[in-house]
């Protein structure tokens, strides 16, 4: 079903709720594979809810319409200088898929570039949304202005919630000025460990880093322009007279980590378009997995999974985010859980074969009293259980 | 005054035997009962409205909290959570029949973290308080409400507070990593944690600004930032706020993000000039203020283009703080200007609604023409960035007449505010001064989707049921 | 803030003017930061605002104070320091001075505490009873160790015989009324306040002061008949031996300005400072209003007078590291902030101040007796931060600090004995 209105996904999820029908909930299906796999015999798309609403680039706001693709927007606002600030990744290529993503699909997965670490994540630019819950209710949240507290967020708590919630159908972001400029400084052959420091020392500094990423041999030969040495990445975007001068302090400042190489506006932008998708992995057989811990903890993450199963891996987000490639198996599965776990941080299985992510916990099981909570919200959104069930976890 | 839930008679019968059962679980001098010292603990910020509660409670721990709530739970107390009590939507109003679960004690930094950059602080500890205890490293924590020196992180959570430079570095939502609950059961939670977006549903995200409705947070883990090389702010004066309203438009069209871009209208202006002898422009109808951050020579970069913006604008003044001192006198006089106001009338209500700032010169307009109709006067103060206006209405609380005509004055100020395609509260919260105007900004679809989430986290509504929900069924009960 | 007082309440002036601060007051709660005992206790009842709704009830019901709102007030360490921080401009101290009086004179303290409040006010503000006391106390102090109980009774009396110091000096030779010459070219004169409980302490303070008042051409005159500021008895609660004291003072001053004309009335303890400048609210309804107007608007503290006088050091300078402690009556009291640490500066030290410099370190007159329990807390607090400053000594503008963070390992000296040293007087006693 590829309703072009509101009024059609609310009659869709209606008639689906008085059968209790489970739906499957999906925009363009870019990101076919992540998590786990729905069972139902229907599909629901927003794919057809297309347009942007409204754009006011003094306002720094722009609605749109959840099927439309992300490309469309990104243009949009590109031609008034502008950028979606949490750099969402085009993740078609990761998972072999050849439709282009829609926005609602990367706020329902709350989807965020390297530029999160310094500048938030989607689900802090979703301004406003507009969704259908699993009784065809129609329901909004948040509006078009920046700075609004009025009810509960439940902007923040459908980003992310992979359509188990509510139907997306119109979304509102806060865009912001695109940079003047970028420059990246790279740092070569540094230990793991060594590369965080340096990381965190740059997010440390008062040069507002934007991104900054490790990566190691092999996972660096993905980027342009960095070649098979292990690469540590710091990224500036500004007005050019800034960039000028917090290359050259930063420069400086990094210097205990070795010399100092640049990567000029244009090469910075092929590069971190490559960290953002996932690059690296993109031809990769196997599973994927993204881990988010405490920054420091990364390079032991990564250390532990290397050990255990041969893990590739490469550090973004200052090192709190750890992307590993590994076998499609139970027994990597269960080592990266126990690695984020060990270090206090969650694990997504962010790309397997579907058996394996049938099998598995794609993301960790909640607490006790949490997961109750979790069940009675799940059911004051959706009470007869149709949007997506088991797609974060299974029996939900 | 708005109408209270329907105190439950039972609760109160046995007020001894419960204040009994709250003294076995604390220390003397954290339980009080008796109706004099009780008298303090009726409101908050926003003291046109009042309720002395049954009793309050001032724990230390999580562990105390958890037996409070445990114990409430079990015996079917409301509570209202409490930290600095500087609400200014009333989110701390307690009820004839709740006890009032008092966080300040719980006032310990716990973790500090340079390299991870995050603390982790009991929800006791002030927003400045953790400014002040990292700065020493070059480091802050962002939002920074005017209350910052009193109000409370867990209150700031609770509310999602905002502050003049989340233009820049957004809200409380955006500056945190992992909270420490106690549940309505009186369970412990942890959600988040050191690191960066948990898999499974934003938790956080829904407990943030939920305003007491779902757990008591008792520890919250923030992101730590470094401060930027320097700052500098520049008082931009203009002859009518129309101008200013354009002018901050064309600011934030050129591509520049100041770190605060703060507007005050003539009445805020004199106000807080009164207060901070900040060298605001006493002649000018509209003033803002615009600070930028980086090194002495970014900075300059900066002010030179927005002082060519202003200059488009026709402005009265244009005047760059040269120091430190200057640009604090001049943050002063904003950050004091609630209190200020307090200078010039007996009493105020602080409004908070948010409006596309495209709408700025229509709205400013129409509450001028409202202050004349209502013959209320008005000063106007708000974050221009992101159009979060902060109508001053000023009235006399020992006249029962001007209370009542404020009351519906700024109602009239927020239903425009949601007319014109903004919101009812940007940071201060519904709390109970603006619950009964949800209506007004959400269908009764939506209200019920939303109590039903506060359901799902607290069946039996002991938790701050007085707050944002309009009554519907409660007050009968 | 909304208020009930009636017609008639608001006839008596003080409840007229209590009516204006609490009118004036939002209750925004920004005092509560930084207020000493909220800090330390987290109970609104004992934070400023917690207070001023106690006292409000209170003075709005007319009935007499109870138990539970004296606990409240008198934890109030009155430094003023919610003063510093209220946006709105409410005037705390009148307010919780009025409330003391009317606690005086409505609530029946027990039979122990009357007795102790009331050798206080007998005692202190005179100088020889003082003396006689100390040097009795002196002479006991170790008996304080004996005193058995963890009572408020008991901890106080221990309190007491620690304040005692363990040598009480001799009078000064410059002690009672007289006019000190100027011994360069006279081009000002002044009377100075000589104080009570300071002057027995430590005579120094007042010998330097006019040291460096006469070596730089200022007369100075202690002027007979003036005595005691008021301000201890006042913050008690007794208002009238707190009148008289004040009254007296005016008399004699008063009398010096008529005849032979005065420039300042100069205080080197900024606790009395406070009160002096308030004589002309405190007699505003009286005969006097115009004559305690004058001389409130004549008191300066030493460090206001010699920041307006080019105090000029002639030493060189020691290379000592001073932690300023900043009196709660001279930076929320005065609003004097700047001059003291400009004054240092200039005289050749490297100044520092402590972190959490608003807060009060517990010493508040009588306080420290009265409350030993928060005293003691503040008291380790303050000299925790002051020593992470690393500092080689510690000044301060007021004998009640400098008393209190005595017998650490810092020694305490009043400004103005760093300031006449580096202008050629003496080194002072305990200085590195």
């Amino acid at each position: 079903m590829t309703p072009t209105t509101e009024q059609g996904v609310i009659e869709a999820i209606q008639a689906a709720h008085d059968a209790s029908e489970p739906l499957a909930i999906a925009g363009r299906n870019s990101k076919q594979g992540l998590l786990r796999p729905v069972q139902a015999a229907r599909t629901l798309s927003t794919a057809g809810l297309t347009g942007i609403t409204l754009y006011s680039p003094s306002e720094l706001i722009i609605s749109a319409r959840a099927g439309t693709t992300l490309a469309e927007i990104e243009a949009e606002v590109a031609a008034r200088g502008q950028h979606l600030v949490a750099e969402p990744p085009d993740f078609t290529a990761l998972f072999g898929q050849v439709q282009p993503q829609t926005i609602g699909g990367i706020v329902a997965s709350n989807l965020s570039g390297p530029r999160r670490i310094a500048w938030g994540a989607m689900r802090d630019h979703v301004m406003g949304v507009r969704a259908v819950n699993g009784t065809g209710e129609s329901i909004r949240s948040g509006g078009r202005v920046l700075k609004n507290v009025t009810g509960l967020d439940l902007c923040k708590l459908l980003t992310g919630s992979h359509g188990t919630l509510a139907v997306l159908t119109e979304i509102t972001l806060k865009v912001a000025p695109a940079p003047e400029q970028r420059a990246t400084l790279v740092l070569r052959n540094l230990a793991p460990e060594q590369a965080v420091a340096a990381l965190s020392a740059a997010l440390g500094s008062p040069y507002a880093v934007s991104g900054a990423t490790h990566l190691p041999a092999a996972q660096a030969s993905f980027i342009p322009g960095l070649g098979p040495t292990p690469a540590t990445l710091i990224r500036l975007e500004d007005f050019a007279p800034s960039i000028a001068y917090r290359s050259e302090r930063l420069r400086t400042d990094l210097a205990p980590f070795g010399p100092v190489e640049i990567l000029d506006d244009a090469q910075s932008r092929l590069a971190w378009t490559a960290i953002r998708d996932c690059a690296p992995f993109a031809g990769m057989q196997g599973a994927i997995w993204r881990v988010s811990v405490r920054p420091s903890r990364g390079p032991q993450v990564a250390a532990t999974l290397e050990q255990a199963f041969g893990a590739a891996w490469f550090l973004d987000w200052g090192g709190g985010l750890v992307w590993i490639a590994g076998p499609a198996t139970t027994e990597a599965h269960n080592a990266v859980a126990a690695a984020a776990q060990a270090h206090g941080g969650t694990h997504t299985l962010f790309r397997a074969p579907e058996t394996l992510l049938a099998a598995v916990a794609v993301i960790p099981p909640e607490p006790a009293a949490l997961a109750t909570i979790a069940a009675r919200v799940k059911a004051a959104f959706d009470p007869r259980g149709i949007l997506n069930p088991g797609r974060m976890r299974a029996g939900e | 005054m708005l109408p209270q839930p329907a105190p439950k008679p039972d609760i109160l019968a046995r007020r001894d035997e419960i204040v009994a059962g709250l003294r076995a679980l604390l220390p003397d001098d954290a339980v009080i009962g008796d109706a004099l010292r009780l008298k303090p603990y009726e409101t908050d910020g926003l003291s046109a409205y009042r309720e002395v509660p049954l009793a309050v409670a001032l724990p230390s721990t999580t562990e105390q909290v958890a037996a409070i709530m445990e114990f409430c739970h079990r015996e079917g107390v409301r509570v209202v959570p409490r930290g600095a009590g500087t609400s200014l939507s009333g989110g701390a109003l307690p009820m004839a029949d709740s006890v009032v679960l008092g966080l300040m004690r719980m006032n310990r930094i716990t973790e500090i973290d340079y390299a991870d950059r995050l603390a982790v602080v009991q929800a006791g500890v002030t927003n400045i308080g953790i400014t002040q205890a990292v700065a020493g490293q070059g480091f802050f924590y962002a939002p920074d409400p005017s209350s910052q020196l009193a109000c409370m992180i867990g209150g700031n959570v609770n509310m999602n507070s905002g502050g003049a430079h989340c233009l820049r570095y957004g809200v409380t939502a955006n500056n945190l990593l992992g909270l420490k609950l106690v549940t309505v059961e009186g369970e412990i939670l942890e959600i988040g944690g050191a690191h960066l977006d948990s898999a499974g549903y934003d938790w956080l995200g829904l407990l943030t600004g939920s305003e007491g409705q779902l757990a008591i947070v008792t520890e919250v883990t923030v992101r730590i930032l470094r401060a930027a090389e320097g700052a500098r702010a520049m008082l931009a004066a203009f002859r009518s706020n129309e101008v200013a309203g354009a002018c901050v438009d064309s600011i934030i069209g050129s591509g520049i993000i100041p770190v605060a871009l703060e507007f005050m209208d003539r009445p805020a202006i004199h106000a807080c000039e009164a207060f901070a002898n900040a060298g605001y422009p006493l002649d000018a109808e509209a003033m803002l203020i615009i600070e930028v951050e980086g090194s002495t020579e970014e900075q300059d970069f900066l002010l030179d283009r927005l002082k060519a913006i202003c200059a488009q604008h026709d402005p009265i003044s244009l005047k760059v703080s040269t120091s430190a001192e200057e640009s604090l006198a001049i943050w002063k006089g904003r950050k004091g200007a609630f209190g200020a106001v307090g200078r010039i009338s007996p009493d105020y209500m602080c409004m908070d609604g948010t409006i596309p700032t495209s709408q700025l010169p229509h709205v400013l307009r129409r509450i001028g023409e409202m202050s004349a109709d209502y013959n209320l006067q008005v000063a106007n103060i708000f974050h221009a960035g992101d159009g979060n206006l902060h109508p001053l209405i000023m009235f006399d609380a020992n006249d029962p007449s001007s209370f009542a005509k404020a009351e519906k004055f700024g109602a009239d100020i927020l239903t425009l505010c949601v007319e014109v395609g903004g919101c009812l509260t940007g940071e201060h919260g519904v709390g109970v001064e603006k619950r009964d105007l949800m209506n007004v900004q959400f269908t009764e679809i939506e209200l019920d989707q939303q109590r039903r989430i506060k359901s799902a986290f607290d069946p039996g509504w002991l938790l701050n049921a007085n707050k944002v929900f309009p009554l519907k069924g409660l007050a009968a009960e | 803030m909304q208020t009930t007082f009636s017609e008639a309440q608001l006839r008596d002036p003080d409840t007229a003017e209590s009516n204006k601060q609490l009118r004036t007051c939002v209750h925004c709660g920004f005092c509560t930061a930084t207020c000493p005992t909220f800090v330390l206790l987290g109970d609104e009842l004992d934070s400023p605002r917690g207070r001023i709704y106690l006292i409000k009830d209170m003075l709005e019901s007319g009935r007499p104070a109870t138990e539970e709102v004296v606990r409240h007030v008198d934890r109030c360490l009155s430094c003023l320091s919610c003063m510093s921080t209220c946006p709105s401009g409410v005037n705390y101290m009148h307010l919780v001075d009025h409330a003391r009086h009317y606690i005086e004179d409505t609530y029946q303290r027990p039979w122990h505490e009357r007795l102790l409040r009331n050798a206080l006010a007998l005692i202190l503000p005179h100088p020889n009873r003082l003396r006689a006391t100390l040097m009795a106390a002196s002479a006991t102090r170790p008996l304080a160790g004996l005193i058995p109980g963890d009572g408020m009774f008991q901890k106080r009396l221990r309190a007491l015989f620690k304040l005692a110091p363990r040598t009480i000096p001799a009078p000064s030779p410059l002690e009672g009324p007289r006019t000190h010459t100027a011994t360069t070219e006279k081009k000002a004169r002044v009377a100075l306040l000589a104080g009570c409980a300071q002057q027995v302490l430590d005579p120094a303070i007042n010998e330097a002061t006019i040291r460096l008042l006469t070596r730089m051409g200022t007369e100075v005159v202690v002027a007979k008949g003036a005595g005691c500021c008021g301000a201890l008895t006042h913050h008690m609660g007794h208002h009238d031996p707190a009148m008289a004291s004040a009254a007296a003072n005016i008399e004699a001053w008063h009398q010096e300005l008529e005849t032979q004309g005065l420039d300042a009335i100069i205080i080197n303890t900024s606790g009395c400072g406070t009160t002096v400048k308030d004589y002309g609210h405190m007699f505003r309804t009286t005969p006097f209003a115009e004559k305690a107007r004058k001389i409130s608007a004549l008191a300066m503290d030493i460090t206001e007078y010699l920041a307006k006088s080019n105090y000029t050091p002639t030493r060189e300078p020691p290379g000592l590291t001073v932690a300023y402690h900043s009196a709660c009556s001279l930076q929320h009291g005065q609003k004097i902030t700047a001059q003291p640490k400009q004054l240092l500066q200039k005289a050749g030290f490297k100044v520092v101040e402590p972190i959490e410099p608003h807060l009060c370190c517990g010493s508040a007159g009588t306080y420290n007796i009265l409350q030993p329990d928060i005293s003691t807390r503040l008291r380790a607090r303050k000299l925790e931060n002051l020593k992470a400053t690393k500092p080689d000594l510690i000044a301060a503008g007021n004998i009640g600090c400098l008393t209190q963070l005595a017998g650490d390992t810092l020694p305490t000296i009043h400004t103005i004995q760093l300031l006449d040293w580096m202008a050629g007087g003496p080194k002072p006693a305990g200085a590195p």
